[in-house]
């Protein structure tokens, strides 16, 4: 018997062996011979992990239903290349181990051909320590994390950053204070993992002065323990504090702070200021009013946006009633992106050709983005800026003055300079040819 | 490593229809004796002494095959430990033969309808006995051949520390075995020992100062420090346990640990931070890091807890043979052999600190466990070379080789197969690479056989079980894939199944048959492109 033969066989029965399922229940599909696992005659089939349920689902939970509302729109133009795309949905209720369960049943039981969107830094870490998607050669697309690491090609050859990075966010929003609040006094609150040394390294590279820093351990956030923040604040008379958190934790600190008339100028990070979060911890979304907020993409109430304005109209369609916000456009969006990688991976696209099509074409990518993506065979790094805005009473984020200043870095020591970057137009009814 | 229990044994070969035979346990004696058989049908049972003193037990069906299968058993510790010791407490040292695994009916009976004997010694001492576990063992096989002049195919298996006395022989002895399956099988001793070390050393470091964590003296007062030592580490582990809801550390905590819990570090974070730079699972018997109660902590406890208990129930297991196994193997090699002045327990916890960041209490808290860590004194091994010379495993695959293993075992982590794994990853491309070279002289390309076969024990997705108050649950029977060697009977029969097969034929039964047999057998998975950590001896 020749190697490749064995090698199909075994790798065939392994699945079977996880799934449970004998092979003469296996559903007939036209395989090709490139035939590639998650990939038959009529189907593609994606995996995401994300909290659902559970204190950290709020806000995160819509994602999920933003990506298959777009992928849904796309099946039902024609699919990619007469495949429509499936997404199998897993809850880790953002919790590291659970990731790395529900990530094992994608591979291995869900046999999907690619994770996608995956959330959370510690979560991706874990997964690929754990699952190693890498050696497995499932690509790990547009992870939902701003962690600089990811774009690490080297150690993540699989996995394909979107966010900025937190350091590059960290840069700019240093550049924001020195454009806004020179002379004041700065506080930082974050979340005391990667995903806030990620920040510490690109405020410390940007020479931020902090008066204090009050690190919080994941999961540790509550009204209780941010009332500790609040008074290490107070007592180091802070005018401008940064929250560079999660959203939980800017309802516990904003929502706090309310509570004990502590009223500094607040920025938050951007994954910080989602008002669905936010409402669903019982804090009135009120709280952000005035604070600054970040993002790399239009903002959701800009419905002269095209990208704001098809999706919001697809959602609509696909989610009644359910709020168009930032999580609706982050999912979306990605979901954009995903199906220009699976049309660039071919007729009949392979886990290889899908990382190859992304390397070599992911920058030329249509996408919502007001900067560009970087994706090249040496660099895995998404968007690369953001703007600053302040949030409206029910929790939007709007630019000053109404305009997107746009603000570009990388996650070592460049410079923060204005970004020149032009959005290329949509293609036709936000579907890529 | 996995001990095994005479008493058992006894009561399961007496309940075996095939197996008639008592076992009576020959003493220790400097010339080969036997083998006496009893010629009982349709088992007779065969006794004696291999050259070193070792006692051994064949039994052989009225059928026989010319088939062997030699079962080679776990750890047994080498002194007796007093009554009043937790959880191991009354155990005699003891060379009863084991030739099934744990005595196992159902196993035997498998074997012996096939016509196939089995045979096993209870080795010539206890303790860390690899190398002579081997000699033991070739003489064994020897020995079975001259008596049974019709066998024509030997196959052996193990457990544990027999694991690697099978691999072992497979490798130094190719042509004495046909097939071999390694089951839960060790590590070499280094990699096991610095594991042992690491976690006792962390524990002395942090929870308990007057913890001797080897050095130990010989004779009567080693033993003493020993189970002195076993004492106190349970102890602490008690104290941990108690404290973890709420962070306390235990009074015994030394002064740099006492600062820790003044810092606000919960002590159950102490105690993870410990497993993680040990390689000891974060999942165990009956923590799965992933469930949690309903209600306020459905969250927070697999995030911030489970993982720490799940130490917690793994340490308590593997501390006993830690320390034990660093007693014994300090007295073969005349010196002290927990080396880690080098080692740089930072880099060890790299990833997993960013994974169980919120059960180690953020960056800050890892910073300044760590800082006290690298702080402490470390400890300098006096009989490392004696220790290298000790026999290893090179991951050197000759036979036709099927290896299964827990993937949360804390005593041999899952890493010590994973090690063989790519060792015969390289070998295979090696192999692959000559035939094509003379393939180019031939004109005839033939495609390497493959000789090993992993299959993982794996764990179910969830299975802590909380009571009504939602407190954990933790006398359920052991989760799959968690604990040493802990495998269903279905699961070593499937195994046996295939060793049958391969040594048979001479090849693996990589083929659908085998796949939906292992299916079959509950909580196992053949996956080519699982992966599991190496041991941390190896610097991962």
């Amino acid at each position: 018997m020749k190697a490749f033969n064995r090698r199909k066989l075994v790798t065939a029965s392994a699945m079977l062996a996880v799934t449970a399922l004998t092979i003469t229940t296996v559903p007939a599909q036209a395989f090709s011979p490139k035939s590639e696992v998650g990939v038959s005659a009529n189907e593609i089939k994606l995996g995401i992990t994300i909290p659902m349920t559970g204190a950290a689902s709020p806000g995160y939970n819509k994602v999920p239903a933003a990506m298959k509302a777009y992928f849904d729109y796309v099946n039902a133009n024609g699919g990619v290349n007469g495949r429509k795309i499936t997404l199998v949905v897993k809850d880790d209720q953002y919790v590291p181990t659970q990731a790395v369960a529900k990530t094992n049943e994608l591979i291995l039981k869900d046999r999907v051909f690619a994770l996608v969107s995956p959330l959370g830094t510690a979560n991706n870490k874990a997964v690929a320590a754990s699952v190693n998607p890498a050696k497995r050669g499932v690509p790990v697309l547009f992870v939902n994390t701003g962690f600089s690491g990811f774009a690490d090609v080297k150690k993540y050859p699989t996995t394909y950053s979107l966010l900025p990075s937190y350091v590059m966010e960290a840069k700019i929003m240093a550049e924001y204070i020195k454009d806004n609040f020179a002379g004041k006094t700065i506080g930082l609150v974050y979340q005391d993992d990667d995903f806030g040394s990620d920040a510490l390294a690109g405020f410390k590279t940007a020479g931020v002065k902090f008066a204090t820093t009050v690190g919080y351990a994941s999961g540790s956030q509550s009204a209780t323990t941010a009332a500790g923040w609040v008074t290490k604040l107070k007592a180091a008379n802070c005018d401008v504090v940064i929250l560079f958190g999660v959203s939980s934790a800017t309802a516990a600190g904003l929502g706090t702070a309310a509570a004990l008339k502590y009223a500094p100028q607040w920025i938050l990070g951007s994954v910080g200021g989602d008002a669905t979060t936010i409402k669903a911890a019982g804090v009135p979304a009120g709280v952000l009013y005035n604070a600054v907020g970040a993002s790399f993409l239009p903002s959701t109430t800009d419905t002269a946006d095209e990208y704001v304005s098809l999706f919001s109209g697809i959602y609509a369609k696909a989610v009644p009633g359910s709020a168009f916000d930032n999580n609706v456009l982050v999912g979306m969006n990605s979901a954009f992106v995903t199906v220009q990688a699976l049309q660039a991976a071919g007729k009949n696209p392979t886990r290889k050709s899908l990382i190859a099509a992304i390397n070599s074409k992911g920058s030329t990518f249509a996408s919502a983005g007001l900067l560009p993506l970087n994706y090249s065979a040496s660099s895995h790094v998404g968007y690369n800026g953001y703007w600053f805005g302040k949030y409206s009473p029910t929790g939007d984020l709007k630019p000053d003055g109404g305009k997107y200043t746009l603000y570009t870095t990388d996650s070592g020591s460049g410079a923060v300079v204005k970004s020149t970057y032009k959005r290329p137009a949509m293609p036709a009814k936000g579907l890529p040819n | 490593m996995r001990i095994s229990h005479k008493s058992r044994l006894i009561s399961l070969l007496g309940a075996s229809a095939l197996v008639a035979a008592t076992l009576t346990i020959v003493p220790a004696q400097a010339a080969a004796v036997g083998p006496l058989c009893n010629g009982a049908s349709p088992v007779q049972s065969c006794q004696g002494t291999t050259s070193d003193g070792a006692p051994y037990v064949m039994m052989v069906p009225a059928n026989f095959n010319g088939m062997v299968a030699l079962y080679s058993h776990g750890y047994r510790y080498n002194i007796d430990i007093p009554a009043g010791i937790p959880i191991v407490g009354g155990y005699k040292i003891t060379n009863t033969p084991e030739p099934i695994p744990g005595g196992n009916p159902t196993v035997a009976n498998y074997f012996l309808s096939q016509g196939i004997a089995v045979m096993g010694s209870g080795f010539a001492r206890q303790g860390w006995n690899l190398d002579s576990a081997v000699s033991t063992n070739v003489e064994l096989i020897e020995t079975f051949k001259k008596k049974f002049t019709t066998t024509t195919k030997v196959v052996a298996w193990g457990s544990s520390l027999g694991g690697i006395i099978t691999q072992t022989l497979a490798e130094k002895y190719p042509t004495l075995v046909d097939a071999v399956a390694p089951m839960c099988m060790a590590d070499n001793v280094a990699a096991e020992l610095t594991m042992a070390g690491d976690f006792l050393w962390g524990m002395k470091t942090f929870f308990d100062p007057t913890i001797k964590a080897g050095n130990y003296s010989a004779g009567a007062l080693g033993n003493a420090e020993a189970l002195g030592d076993i004492v106190k580490v349970l102890t602490v582990m008690g104290k941990l346990q108690a404290g973890v809801a709420s962070g306390a550390w235990p009074d015994t905590s030394s002064p740099a640990g006492k600062a820790l819990e003044k810092a606000g570090i919960p002590s159950r974070s102490a105690i993870l931070l410990l497993g993680l730079m040990a390689g000891l699972p974060t999942q165990s018997a009956h923590f799965d890091s992933v469930s949690g109660p309903e209600g306020a902590l459905k969250l927070s406890f697999p995030l911030a807890v489970s993982p720490a208990l799940a130490v917690l129930e793994n340490g308590a297991n593997a501390a006993i043979l830690a320390i034990l196994a660093t007693q014994d193997v300090e007295l073969q090699a005349g010196g002290t052999v927990f080396d880690n002045s080098s080692t740089d327990y930072a880099a060890r916890v790299a990833d997993s600190s960013v994974i169980f960041n919120a059960a180690l209490s953020g960056n800050t808290a890892i910073t300044a466990m760590l800082g006290v860590l690298a702080a402490s004194p470390r400890a300098k091994a006096t009989a490392s070379a004696k220790v290298a010379s000790l026999a290893a495993t090179t991951g050197k695959i000759n036979v036709p080789t099927i290896m299964m293993t827990g993937v949360a075992d804390p005593i041999t982590p899952a890493g010590a197969t994973q090690r063989i794994i790519d060792k015969y990853t390289e070998q295979y491309a090696a192999e692959k690479d000559a035939a094509r070279k003379a393939a180019n002289r031939s004109g005839s390309y033939r495609t390497p056989a493959k000789k090993l076969l992993a299959i993982w024990s794996v764990t179910p997705k969830s299975w802590t079980k909380f009571d009504a108050a939602g407190s954990p649950i933790t006398t359920a029977p052991a989760a799959p894939g968690t604990n040493h060697c802990n495998f269903t009977t279905a699961n070593l029969v499937t195994v046996a199944k295939l060793l049958v097969t391969a040594g048979s034929t001479g090849s693996l039964p990589i083929n659908a048959a085998t796949f939906s047999a292992v299916r079959k057998s509950g909580g196992l998975l053949i996956d080519p492109d699982f992966s599991a950590p190496l041991l941390k001896y190896y610097g991962n």
